[in-house]
């Protein structure tokens, strides 16, 4: 009988329920697609954060300190301490490996560049400039053997280079562009380039446009620095970029002083400081900083825009809670004549109240289920507008969301019902 | 005239028959217009604040001599007069720092041998909000302390407050160490002293390396002022940290498209939200109109009644709403950037005038009402 009278109540008036229910699915596809694309944005910005490049620098623990002014080192070749290039795979070893997005060795010649220009003859005098050797796209070979690419296309992605990358086995070069501009140096060109005592020729592949000190120097692969500085398989500097969570109080703890479940959790959360901590375990003879001005910057933005973004989700939950509640209290104000003939044929109050819940909840769902999936649409389609990549849809959010939907029609009705519980029956059938 | 008498009559006596109910709505109408104004003005103060925020990156704009030809240490340098230009240039809420670098022998007091460092001569000019008249702001000028970067300071074995003798060629300073915290940057190997002492020690009175500028703005200011300061000053290079600019341009976009959507969804479902209650209490006007029409009440001239009681009460919770909205966002901006979000008077008129637009739009329904008969309703049909 309790079935029947309900399924007789949406049959009845099949117009009536649609309309709240629409009402009730409009709201949570909303606040779906909040949720949806508010959960995700952490992770969808900290990769926009890569953008920034390196937030990680690696260097030898015991160098000399580096002389270098406007990109130029001063420090004589053979000062200074260098790492062993065979070792880079291992980085990919550590437990935050997959939050590692790119990394590059980074080697400086001091030089003299001659310059073979194919369209001008005259030969000019040796200019001093820097070499940078580095992977423009290096296959780094993992320890499981796998290889793994990487190098300054991920590392530094705001490079823009007109023309070619060099490749990283030939004897090719990038010249920054006011390097070109003072040498008219133009692809295709050839450097005659002499650093002490040994010398090489590579092909200009393309003008590199970096706007740091790199748009002075010369760009090649590491390999031809190495044999220029005569120290083969050894590299500098090493840039790595990775995700990471913003740093709290609890990151900048000295892991030394830590006990052993602080540093369980300390190790097992992807903070810059504590990937460089790992990295110094794998690497012997180096130190790991975490570039301070990207790392901070990226922390204190992120937080922000997460909290912003809560913030207004918050908000749509609340103008959702707003309808659904204002439309579930009108449909049972609506049904107060309903109400009071079922109270004189003599129904008790509670009876009424669950019938009357019942039909609210049954609502909620069909309306909240239908909402996500409307929601989950629309965060689609927001994601991939804002960000080019869709959201996961997530149960939690659909567990969340269908919560939500039956709280919020209970409460909306149970003012209204704890009214219609008090109403008297004769009044109500007279029409007063 | 009678007739406008008689109708605001009518109005006033709607809103007074109906209390409880009104009360109802002009709060889901306030409600509405204060998340409407709290959100659209956390929306426009937002971009700017997030601007702001990527200041924490540093300096975005470098601006370097243009001829480079030579590579001996500080000799290609700027005059001062160019920093005057960059200064005098400068936006609200921008900083420009001049550096001039060289390479010294540096010498500690307990230290056996000299060990060769970068030093960098600095001088920060930065503009103040208020007056906006830039300033010189030298902190380390006249108490002779200089900045050392932790590597620096590790080479030297220094100590806090140790003495240290910097030289070059003839000229020397001397000054009391300051260990810098560590940055992972180039300042970490470096030296920073005054301007005036690094300008001494190379003997380049009046000359820097460049200057680094903090500017603040959307990606497009940006370019913008990069194109007219290089236009300003022809004898240097002024050019974007291609690193920083780029990825601010990248993230402000997304940022703000974000924004974007969330406060339209809201915006949309709040609307939902008053439409909702205002469609309820249009239909349980039933009666109400029923009789008006039996008494000779045109249908055009009911309707306009029941659309100026929903113009005033719009017009009432909007004027309410938006003024608590704005109260709300100036919270909000507080709880998310540590600032408090300066109210924007526009953002006053243009919610109240969206909760109107709102509250008549939501009354539509009452156009079903016209077709009502007036006997039908008063034998409790329908």
């Amino acid at each position: 009988m309790f079935l029947r009278l309900v399924a007789d109540s949406f049959g009845r008036r099949p117009r009536r329920k649609l309309l709240t229910g629409a009402a009730l699915a409009l709201g949570m596809a909303v606040v779906t697609a909040a949720f949806s694309v508010s959960l995700d944005v952490g992770d969808r910005l900290a990769h926009e954060f890569r953008a920034l490049g390196a937030n990680l620098l690696i260097t030898p623990q015991a160098d000399s300190l580096p002389l270098q002014i406007g990109g130029v080192d001063y420090r004589p070749a053979n000062s200074g301490s260098y790492l062993p290039e065979q070792d880079l795979g291992k980085i990919k070893t550590i437990f935050w490996r997959n939050n590692i997005v790119g990394f590059a060795p980074v080697m400086e010649v001091p030089t003299e560049v001659l310059i073979d220009a194919s369209t001008n003859s005259t030969p000019s005098s040796p200019i001093k400039t820097t070499l940078a050797g580095t992977w423009a796209h290096h296959s780094v070979a993992l320890p499981d053997g796998r290889g793994y690419a990487t190098g300054m296309d991920q590392t530094n992605s705001w490079w823009h280079v007109d023309g070619k990358w060099f490749r990283d086995d030939a004897p090719e070069a990038i010249v920054g562009k006011s390097f070109a501009a003072r040498t008219n140096i133009k692809p295709g060109d050839t450097l005659h380039i002499n650093s002490a005592d040994r010398s090489t020729a590579l092909t200009v592949t393309g003008i590199l446009s970096a706007g740091g000190p790199e748009d002075d120097a010369i760009v090649a692969p590491l390999q031809i620095a190495q044999q220029l500085a005569n120290k083969p398989g050894q590299y500098r500097r090493l840039y790595v970029s990775a995700l990471t969570k913003p740093e709290d109080d609890f990151a900048r703890r000295n892991p030394t002083t830590m006990n052993a479940a602080d540093l369980e959790r300390w190790s097992c959360s992807p903070y810059a400081s504590s990937i460089s901590y790992q990295i110094e375990q794998v690497l012997p003879g180096v130190d790991a900083h975490v570039i301070r001005r990207v790392a901070e910057g990226e922390g204190s933005i992120l937080t922000r825009v997460r909290t912003l973004l809560w913030l207004a989700s918050f908000a749509a939950l609340l103008a959702a809670a707003l309808a659904v509640g204002a439309s579930s209290a009108a449909a049972v104000i609506e049904r107060r004549s309903e109400i009071g003939l079922m109270k004189a044929i003599g129904a008790g109050a509670g009876t009424i109240g669950f019938l009357l819940a019942a039909e609210q909840l049954l609502l909620a769902f069909v309306g909240g289920g239908v909402g996500y999936a409307i929601g989950i649409i629309l965060a689609r389609i927001l994601g991939e507008k804002i960000f080019g990549v869709a959201p996961e849809p997530s149960i939690l959010v659909f567990i969340i969301i269908l919560a939500l939907a039956a709280c919020v029609t209970l409460l909306g009705s149970a003012i209204p019902l704890h009214r219609a519980s008090r109403y008297e029956a004769a009044p109500i059938l007279r029409g007063e | 005239m009678p007739d406008r008498k008689m109708f605001w009559r009518i109005v006033r006596r709607l809103f007074a028959a109906q209390r409880g109910r009104l009360l109802v709505i002009l709060l889901a109408l306030g409600a509405s217009a204060a998340l409407t104004a709290a959100l659209l003005n956390l929306q426009v103060d937002a971009r700017d604040r997030l601007t702001r925020e990527f200041r924490v990156f540093g300096a975005n704009i470098i601006v370097t001599p243009r001829d480079t030809k030579s590579s001996v240490a500080g000799v290609v340098t700027l005059d001062e007069s160019t920093v005057e230009k960059v200064r005098q240039s400068l936006p609200p809420r921008a900083s420009a720092d001049s550096y001039l670098y060289l390479v010294a022998s540096v010498s500690a007091a307990n230290s056996v041998q000299p060990v060769s460092a970068v030093i960098a001569g600095q001088r920060t000019a930065r503009i103040d909000q208020s007056s906006l008249k830039s300033a010189i702001v030298t902190p380390r000028d006249n108490k002779n302390l200089c900045l050392v970067g932790v590597k620096a300071a590790q080479q030297l074995h220094l100590q806090p407050g140790d003495r240290l003798t910097l030289q070059n060629d003839k000229t020397q300073e001397s000054c009391i160490s300051v260990i810098a915290e560590a940055r992972g940057d180039a300042q970490d190997s470096q030296i920073v002293v005054t301007l005036d002492a690094a300008q001494r020690l190379a003997s380049l009175p009046n000359k820097v390396s460049l200057i680094q500028l903090s500017v603040a703005g959307t990606p497009r200011e940006i370019r913008e002022y990069i194109a007219a300061l290089a236009q300003n000053i022809p004898e240097a290079d002024v050019h974007g940290l291609r690193q920083f600019t780029d990825a601010e341009a990248k993230i402000y976009t997304r940022v703000s498209g974000l924004l974007t959507a969330t406060t339209a969804l809201v915006l949309a479902l709040t609307g939902l939200c008053v439409m909702a209650a205002m469609t309820n209490v249009a239909m349980e006007r039933k009666n109400d109109v029923g009789l008006m029409k039996a008494i000779g009440g045109a249908t055009r001239r009911v309707l306009r009644l029941f659309l100026a009681e929903a113009a005033l009460l719009g017009l009432a919770g909007g004027l309410v709403g938006a003024a608590a909205g704005l109260l709300l966002s100036i919270w909000l901006g507080k709880t998310v950037f540590g600032v408090a979000a300066r109210p924007r008077l526009i953002v006053y008129p243009v919610s109240v005038a969206l909760t109107i637009l709102v509250a008549i739009v939501s009354s539509y329904p009452l156009r079903r009402l016209a077709n009502i008969s007036p006997a039908s309703v008063f034998r409790g049909e329908a």
